[in-house]
């Protein structure tokens, strides 16, 4: 049962490459600027918040952060380059969750009319939003160093390594999830449907705009659990407070959890549906 | 005797059908209690061995569709077990499973490698796929930009040329042209002839008689008669005719 998804990968890599050049392709050929469009939109979107918080509220020109821990006092931190460096983790995850649950309805030629490894579909699907968020990850970081050098500081940090810690974590945790939302999705549209509503509210609740180290108590906690925060304030870590992934033990400890839990259920979900898709697709 | 090269047994598959969307949102997290039902195949039972041409007859709805989507590993079975031994090449849907985006030449890679083939031995193939499907230049483009008769072609060309352990072929199929279409013609009875496993879905009696010296009948799920063709051909007409009478 574990093995399952795994044995359909095997011997099929460079195919999900090539399929997943295939979704870029698909996604945004036929437009006069093509590939831009993965810019344009999140760039439209990174130019809102920034307008409606900084320019129409007025209040909010920097953020101030409470890391955990003793190492930190807080401070105040830009928050344009706060909003950015969080938003970013945020385009991805908005995709993989609605896009990935979408997945295999608009695949469905794989599953009804041919034999396929069908949990393949979901891993080159979220590679090909890989690639986008790769790009723009690169743009960000274009706009990290000028946002250092302009300060005064040095261009490039050690800490901005981690990304190869952060980036795979997010593209796998997100992958094993749809393991589960997407044989579901198939399955009802109204589970389909659920997942694509709750999606805008989930961004308030996450800490994109504002910090959700900044709160006590319960609330606190309560953000610990949302995985959102683990990746948006990990790309913090990397580009912003100097501060290596281990550090908050508690914060990496839960996330740990739920990575196993949302694996396991996500092969549980997958084997226990995938035979049933080919008849209700 | 030798190890049979499909071998079905008491493989029984049930369709649910929802009341509605709300029944089927429902299922995903609890068992549906009694649900309404769709009994596609009973325990079904039989073996085939290699070499063997064998016509599968019955009237729409019999199942036939359901069990040739199970040899093709496409449906499951919901008890019973099916062993599939060799490369099953399948002329049922010739226009689907293909990636629109890729090139004629990545899907019939695409197509190997979901096959379980080499690189090599694509390679070995190629060639003569694009030649039987006739396709010239067009193969570096994408499928997208093929007219249905093409990616027929396509479709055709590569289950043909993989050199299948099993054929599955539907009697309506259409292939496009006539001259295309007496090729394809053809290149089935080549690949019968040199002995590869054929299961040939027809309503068509002369055209089973033709190609399958055994056929099995199924009526509603169930095997109802396997043996001879004309005996089983004799079987189906005998119901048809009582059917016909009571009415």
């Amino acid at each position: 049962m574990f093995t399952s998804i795994l044995k359909e990968h095997k011997g099929f890599g460079k195919q999900i490459f090539l399929l997943a050049k295939n979704e870029l392709i698909k996604t945004y050929k036929g437009a006069v600027i093509g590939p831009f469009w993965a810019v344009v939109k999140p760039a439209f979107t990174v130019f809102v918040y920034w307008f409606a918080f900084s320019v129409g509220i007025k209040a909010l020109k920097a953020v101030n952060v409470h890391l955990n821990g003793m190492e930190h006092k807080a401070f105040s931190i830009d928050f344009f380059t706060f909003m950015f460096v969080g938003i970013i983790p945020w385009f991805f995850i908005q995709d993989s969750i609605v896009q990935g649950a979408k997945t295999l309805r608009t695949n469905r030629q794989f599953i009804t009319k041919v034999k396929f490894p069908v949990s393949t579909i979901l891993t080159y699907t979220g590679l090909s939003r890989l690639f986008v968020h790769l790009f723009l990850v690169i743009i960000m970081y274009g706009y990290v160093i000028f946002f250092r050098v302009s300060n005064g500081n040095p261009p490039f940090d050690w800490y901005d390594l981690q990304f190869f810690f952060y980036c795979p974590l997010l593209f796998f945790f997100f992958l094993a999830l749809s393991w589960s939302t997407a044989p579901m999705s198939a399955f009802s549209k109204d589970f389909e449907s659920l997942i694509v509503s709750i999606m805008s509210g989930v961004f308030w609740l996450s800490g994109i705009m504002y910090d959700s180290y900044s709160f006590s108590g319960g609330l606190k906690w309560a953000m610990l659990f949302n995985p959102i925060n683990f990746f948006a304030n990990g790309y913090r870590n990397c580009f912003l407070y100097h501060r290596g992934f281990w550090v908050y033990k508690t914060e990496l400890i839960i996330f740990a959890a739920e990575l196993i839990g949302v694996t396991l259920l996500g092969i549980f979900n997958y084997n226990r549906l995938r035979k049933k898709l080919p008849d209700v697709l | 005797m030798a190890e049979p090269i499909i071998t079905f047994k008491d493989v029984s598959k049930t369709y649910i059908l929802y009341k509605n969307d709300q029944a089927r949102f429902k299922a995903l997290f609890i068992k549906p209690k009694n649900p309404k039902t769709n009994r596609a195949l009973n325990k079904v039972s039989f073996e085939i061995q290699r070499g063997e041409s064998v016509g599968i007859v019955g009237d729409n709805g019999a199942g036939k569709s359901t069990l040739l989507k199970m040899i093709t590993g496409v449906a499951f079975p919901d008890e019973g077990d099916i062993v599939v031994n060799g490369k099953v090449a399948a002329l049922l849907e010739l226009t689907a499973g293909f990636s629109m985006e890729m090139t004629g030449r990545e899907n019939i890679y695409l197509k190997g490698y979901i096959l379980g083939l080499e690189d090599e031995y694509i390679k070995q193939i190629e060639e003569s796929i694009i030649e039987f499907a006739e396709l010239g230049d067009y193969i570096d483009q994408p499928v997208r930009t093929y007219s249905s008769g093409m990616k027929m072609r396509l479709g055709f060309a590569i289950n043909v040329n993989i050199e299948p352990d099993v054929l599955v072929v539907d009697e309506a199929l259409a292939v496009g042209d006539a001259s295309f279409k007496r090729k394809c013609k053809d290149k089935i009875k080549e690949i019968i002839g040199a002995g590869t496993t054929v299961l040939y879905v027809s309503h068509n009696a002369d055209s089973v008689k033709e190609i399958c010296p055994r056929a099995i009948y199924l009526r509603k799920g169930t095997v109802i008669f396997d043996g001879p063709t004309d005996e089983t051909l004799k079987v189906y007409h005998d119901y048809k005719e009582s059917q016909k009478k009571k009415k």
